[in-house]
């Protein structure tokens, strides 16, 4: 029961700041909104008894990656917007579509996914290992290591394209 | 309420009243060292030797008056030092200063003389000190001040700079000792090797213990890295707007830091409250007494450098800090590797 309301309540907090991040007008405001939002989902992860996961949350993308975007925030000059960004309705119709779409799917997986898959629990099967972090640290080099060169693989391309972007000549 | 309750009710407000009285202390002692390094007297006319110098500071500054720019963002600009401040006595809070103790018997069971204890302490104190740029970004940016703007930005690219050194510091640590709670990692350390060397990691790490010592000046905004608040350049740097105790706000944060990052380093490298002489249940004092030796350092390194210049210090922590500490990372794990440590 406790769980539940813990639940609900961070849940409706996370939703209630995302909202908040796509309407709010001040651009530094709708960024410190989605570090709310950021917070929050640490939390969740405190209840899901994940503390790993919830310092890793905070430090890379509360602390990490928002810090970027503010930085990128401050130092583009908001203030006067592109002719083309004037018409807030000017992608309705697609927004319309897409937003259907994903209800759709979302509508699909709750009615047509219970029962048929099974629910994934990893980490009731034995790990030779004890605690979150080890637990964290041994899935990661076993059972999704090729994600994970994948990501790193990604993330090394995306470095490597910004350093020729910013670098005329090498 | 159980005994053990109230006695770790009080041990958090100890802990507290000890960080807002630590940044007093360490304005005394900063003014008296720097006057000695300059050889002045400093502070001599509020109470004997000037002792009460921080306290007349603290009066001062709450009659005066609090000012708000014009053109502000009225909650952003109210909002940044209590960031700033939060985030300097929270990151205190999983930061342990004894062995387990019982009150000289008043506890039935022996508690841990920390606030939380956290098992993963390292990555909380890193988590929140990363929050911390927030406190000092949203000052320059919601002042609406061309010098606040540039002393945030700066910090900013600063404090994201040298995170990673420090962070690659402590990784190396936490493969020495095999945990990420900081009890744990202060357990491996005591005992000595072949009798007198006592089993500080700093032995073991001395190249981390050098990375992590210049990353936490840069970190907490200290000459020589003080750019956010280049005098010269900058007026005051992201509170030159900030005035009565909103500045203080930011210079009390600055100064828990500073308390914060020593005990730390006390923790990972000088083998947190294990010494010589000295029993198992006094060993708060040895904690005290190599976090003082680290503070000195720190003030003496303020008045002892120039300021680098901002383009040297992005340099010298891209090209020279971040190298060593992935080196220092990598040799380390091959060697734990190897010997198994």
């Amino acid at each position: 029961m406790g769980e539940a309301i813990a639940f609900y309540t961070l849940a409706a907090f996370i939703l209630g700041f995302a909202v908040l991040v796509i309407t709010t007008k001040d651009t530094v405001h709708s960024v410190l909104f989605l570090v709310l939002d950021f917070l929050f989902v640490a939390a969740l992860y405190v209840m899901l008894n994940a503390p790993f996961l919830a310092a890793i949350q905070v430090l890379v993308y509360a602390g990490g990656i928002v810090v970027l975007y503010l930085f990128v925030v401050m130092l583009v000059n908001l203030k006067r917007l592109p002719e083309a960004f004037q018409d807030p309705n000017r992608h309705g119709r697609i927004g319309l579509i897409l937003s259907v779409a994903v209800l759709l799917e979302l509508a699909a997986i709750a009615a047509l996914g219970v029962g048929s898959v099974a629910p994934v629990r990893t980490a009731a099967r034995a790990l030779p290992v004890t605690g979150n972090t080890e637990q964290v640290g041994w899935m990661l080099y076993t059972s999704y290591l090729i994600p994970f060169e994948i990501a790193s693989m990604l993330l090394l391309v995306a470095m490597i394209g910004a350093i020729v972007l910013a670098k005329r000549e090498l | 309420m159980t005994p053990l309750l109230v006695a770790q009710i009080g041990l958090t407000l100890f802990v507290f009243l000890m960080l807002l009285q630590s940044a007093a202390v360490m304005v005394y002692f900063e003014r008296k060292l720097a006057a000695f390094l300059q050889q002045r007297v400093g502070p001599t006319l509020v109470g004997p030797r000037g002792v009460l110098q921080p306290l007349a500071d603290i009066i001062k500054l709450m009659f005066k008056e609090e000012l708000r720019p014009g053109a502000a963002d009225p909650l952003l600009f109210a909002l940044a030092p209590i960031i700033s401040a939060t985030a300097a006595f929270a990151a205190f809070a999983v930061v342990p200063f004894g062995a387990d103790t019982t009150f000289f018997g008043l506890l039935d069971q022996p508690m841990r003389l920390q606030v939380a204890d956290v098992n993963v302490a390292i990555l909380v104190i890193f988590a929140i000190s990363s929050m911390s740029v927030y406190g000092i970004v949203l000052a320059g940016w919601s002042s609406n001040s061309k010098y606040s703007l540039l002393g945030g930005l700066r910090s900013s690219a600063q404090m994201i700079s040298y995170e990673l050194s420090y962070g690659l510091s402590l990784a190396a640590v936490l493969l020495i000792g095999n945990s990420l709670s900081l009890t744990e990692i202060v357990g491996a350390q005591s005992g000595t090797w072949f009798g007198f060397i006592p089993r500080w990691f700093v032995f073991l790490q001395p190249i981390g213990f050098v990375v992590y010592m210049i990353a936490g000046v840069a970190e907490t905004n200290r000459a020589p890295f003080d750019f956010p608040e280049a005098e010269q350049e900058l007026v005051a740097g992201y509170h030159t707007e900030y005035s009565s105790m909103t500045f203080a706000m930011f210079f009390m944060a600055e100064y828990i830091n500073m308390v914060t990052v020593s005990a730390v380093a006390t923790d990972l490298f000088l083998g947190g409250w294990h010494g010589p002489f000295l029993p198992e249940s006094l060993g708060w004092i040895w904690f005290l007494v190599k976090v003082a030796a680290l503070l000195f350092f720190y003030v003496w390194m303020r008045w002892t450098l120039p300021r680098y210049r901002y383009d040297q210090l992005m340099r010298f922590g891209w090209k020279i800090l971040l190298p060593v500490a992935v080196l220092n990372l990598l040799v380390t794990a091959a060697g734990v590797l190897y010997f198994g440590l």
